[in-house]
């Protein structure tokens, strides 16, 4: 029975007792925490058992046991027991704290379990999780609120306080504590939230709308005077600043800001003189809307983003198809010449033979020179969008132009309008599509004619975009050839990839610009390329 | 049948291909014609011309099927063979559908190539043979052609004469005349020549 023979002993051993040393340690992490978090938030209680309008601490089991697993749960219910031991001296006996330790704990413990049934991912990121976790949390908490309450007058416990009060303050409490922190949480357990926070932290705006934050929050305790719930409204100006500019991360962050500055506040007036449960209803609802509307302006980022992707991978199919067109051109080449030089050995000819291995070299050179070609297309293909002056443009026409017309009698006049604004583009990309209007220009001039002329000119288009004409005094692009102009393969040069129109379009239009070919008599391509947008 | 009258007519924009196919056809014992466009094609074209082309489907200007249709508007017969470089269903429906004879896809090697202008001459021959013997048949007078038509429903000299109401030996003249003119050396040939030019004119 070999198979079934035990691991040896010192195996059996570990693998036994460290699990137990890693459920203590983290135990001995979050009881510390917990209690902590119990302590801090203690305020305005009511009745003989101390109902708090804030309990953030109910996030902290609730994050615990989301990351952790329902493993945690015994550990959980202990470090309840103990925090209303220390925090609030067990006003009901040990044998009630017990008990409503075993529902507060078994209560979270069942909306973890249900939000980890319903969620694939823990990051809130789609509109559906965050519904499911928003209505997980005040759905639960109610009904966990109304057994504590409904457990604490069974035990005459609840002192003159009516039932429906009692249950309204926990309610609002715990879904505030948990609406509020445990997003703060999850983020913070979440790599791609915890990057987005530090670049967020980065921001110099961020630092801007914090203060405007703190200082809203001091006007509506300190400064205008009065009950601050009339004037909470105020703060919902600057959560859309920060949920509209930086998202979901903006909004997790500006909601426990804006929890954090009202507790100051209630400690500051006293919780008495304040209407602390409407206060902490305020912050639920400012909390849900900064929540949704950050998810859904990173929603709508991500679709522009995707958007972006589609449109990048468009272009490089494109220029992928057109560059296996081109490249089937030498190896049929390469191909044929290798048959021929087979002919002639079966012949017993050698003579031939030199000039037809020349040839395929040359070939192979060529199918080289195209693989290049894709290379750096790809290497210039992950779209970056940045600002670039048109300053900046105009050199590169400028250099571009010099390398193309080389040696040969084509004057290069550049012209751009004063004042026109950055651009926002993909430096690497246009300047692919501008070698390719040039080129093409060039090549439509002919070399005899005395006076040939490139001209790059730019100016403004619309409000949001800048326009650049590439023309030359050739004859233009035929009538004919007019249809299929943008079309892959389709060249009208003996040499030509016909692909070069094709890419450039469709690299314009991954920038949301466009590239036209309008009716002139001469050659005239027009670029319109997206600026910066002024904000 | 190697037809060494019949030319290989190669219309490719890429002028390595067009270089490397004409020294591969000439080493197989192909004549072979080089066009770098449509146009110059259409511009240099023979009503004489036979033989096979190779066209690339995609060309600057006008396509390998687009020269296919004007040619054929032009009264040409030419068998057309369609190269392309990005074989896809589509390019290769509209080959067939212009009635090309064959469609090669880039790069190609040599027994496809030589497969597709063998099976382009072949046709090419049968077309030839059939206009051939049309314009021989063409030369014959109303009354020997209908000699020929009763001599192929396999009557004899003395029947044919009844029907016609001329004497046997008139008929006999008529025979010899008619199997000079369409180079035919026996009766079992001249029936063979009057099945294939299909049915006569009296019918």
């Amino acid at each position: 029975m070999r198979r079934h023979a035990p691991p040896s002993r010192k195996s059996a051993y570990a693998f036994s007792l460290m699990p137990v040393l890693r459920y203590l340690r983290d135990a001995a992490v979050f009881a510390p925490c917990y209690i902590a978090l119990d302590w801090a938030s203690y305020i305005d209680p009511v009745g003989p058992f101390n109902i708090t309008p804030w309990n953030p601490q109910a996030a902290l089991a609730l994050a615990w046991m989301l990351l952790g697993g329902l493993q945690h749960v015994p550990a959980v219910m202990a470090t309840i027991f103990l925090a209303d031991l220390v925090v609030r001296g067990a006003p009901g006996g040990w044998a009630i704290t017990a008990l409503t330790a075993t529902v507060l704990g078994g209560g979270y413990a069942w909306i973890a379990w249900l939000l980890r049934s319903l969620l694939r991912d823990l990051g809130l990121r789609s509109l559906r999780e965050l519904t499911v976790f928003a209505g997980v949390v005040a759905g639960g908490t109610a009904i966990v609120g109304a057994a504590f309450v409904g457990l604490l007058r069974g035990a005459d416990l609840l002192g003159a306080t009516p039932i429906p009060a009692a249950v309204l303050r926990f309610w609002i409490g715990d879904a505030v504590g948990i609406l509020v922190t445990a997003p703060l949480l999850l983020a913070a357990a979440d790599a791609g939230r915890r990057a987005g926070l530090a670049a967020l932290a980065r921001r110099p705006e961020t630092l801007l709308q914090t203060a405007a934050l703190a200082f809203i929050v001091w006007l509506i305790f300190e400064g205008l005077g009065g009950d601050p719930a009339h004037h909470f409204y105020l703060l919902f100006v600057p959560l859309i600043w920060i949920a509209v500019r930086g998202g979901m991360n903006g909004a997790i962050v500006a909601t426990a800001l804006v929890q954090l500055g009202v507790v100051a506040g209630i400690h500051r007036s006293g919780a008495t003189a304040l209407p602390v449960l409407e206060l902490q209803a305020l912050v639920a609802a400012l909390t849900l809307t900064g929540l949704f509307l950050g998810l859904m302006v990173d929603e709508r980022e991500r679709a522009a983003a995707d958007l972006r992707e589609s449109l990048r991978l468009a272009a490089a199919g494109e220029m992928a198809g057109a560059i296996a067109h081109e490249v089937m051109q030498p190896l049929t080449a390469l191909g044929n010449y290798g048959r021929s030089a087979l002919l002639y050995l079966e012949r017993g000819e050698a003579a031939p033979l030199p000039g037809i291995v020349g040839k395929m070299l040359a070939e192979q050179e060529r199918a080289a020179e195209v693989v290049r070609r894709l290379r750096d297309f790809f290497r210039a293909g992950t779209t970056r969008l940045e600002p670039l002056t048109v300053e900046a443009l105009m050199a590169a026409a400028r250099r571009i132009g010099e390398q193309v017309i080389g040696e040969r009698r084509i004057a290069l006049a550049l012209r751009s309008e004063p004042g026109l604004p950055d651009l926002y583009v993909d430096r690497l990309q246009v300047e692919l599509v501008l070698r390719n209007l040039i080129a093409n220009a060039a090549e439509a001039l002919d070399p005899r004619a005395g006076d040939s002329r490139i001209e790059v000119a730019a100016a403004r288009n619309d409000a949001a975009s800048v326009r650049v004409v590439v023309a030359d005094n050739g004859p233009g692009v035929p009538q004919t050839a007019r249809g299929r102009l943008f079309e892959p393969f389709v060249s009208g040069k003996p040499t030509g990839m016909g692909l070069g129109l094709a890419v450039s379009r469709a690299i314009a239009e991954a920038h949301g610009g466009a590239l036209e070919a309008p009716s002139a008599g001469h050659g005239e391509f027009h670029l319109v390329l997206p600026c910066v947008h002024a904000s | 049948m190697r037809a060494r009258e019949l030319t290989v007519f190669v219309v490719d924009d890429d002028a390595s291909v067009r270089d490397s196919l004409a020294l591969m056809l000439s080493l197989s014992g192909y004549r072979s014609a080089l066009f770098a466009d449509a146009e110059a094609f259409l511009a240099a074209w023979q009503r004489e011309w036979a033989g096979c082309v190779l066209a690339d489907l995609r060309l600057p200007g006008k396509s390998g099927i687009e020269l296919q249709a004007e040619l054929r508007a032009k009264g040409s017969r030419l068998p057309f063979v369609i190269i392309t470089a990005h074989g896809d269903v589509a390019t290769a429906r509209a080959a067939f559908q212009a009635e090309a004879v064959d469609f090669l896809e880039k790069p190609f090697d040599h027994a496809q190539v030589r497969a597709a202008i063998e099976n382009a001459f072949s046709r090419e021959n049968l077309r030839l043979r059939r206009s051939a013997e049309a314009a021989r048949l063409e030369s014959l007078t109303a009354r020997e052609r209908e000699v020929l038509e009763h001599a192929a429903q396999g009557l004899h000299a003395k029947e044919i004469a009844a029907r016609l109401g001329i004497s046997p030996r008139t008929v006999e003249v008529h025979k010899t005349r008619i199997m000079e003119k369409l180079g035919v050396r026996n009766v079992a040939e001249l029936v063979r020549f009057a099945l294939a030019a299909g049915p006569g004119s009296s019918r």
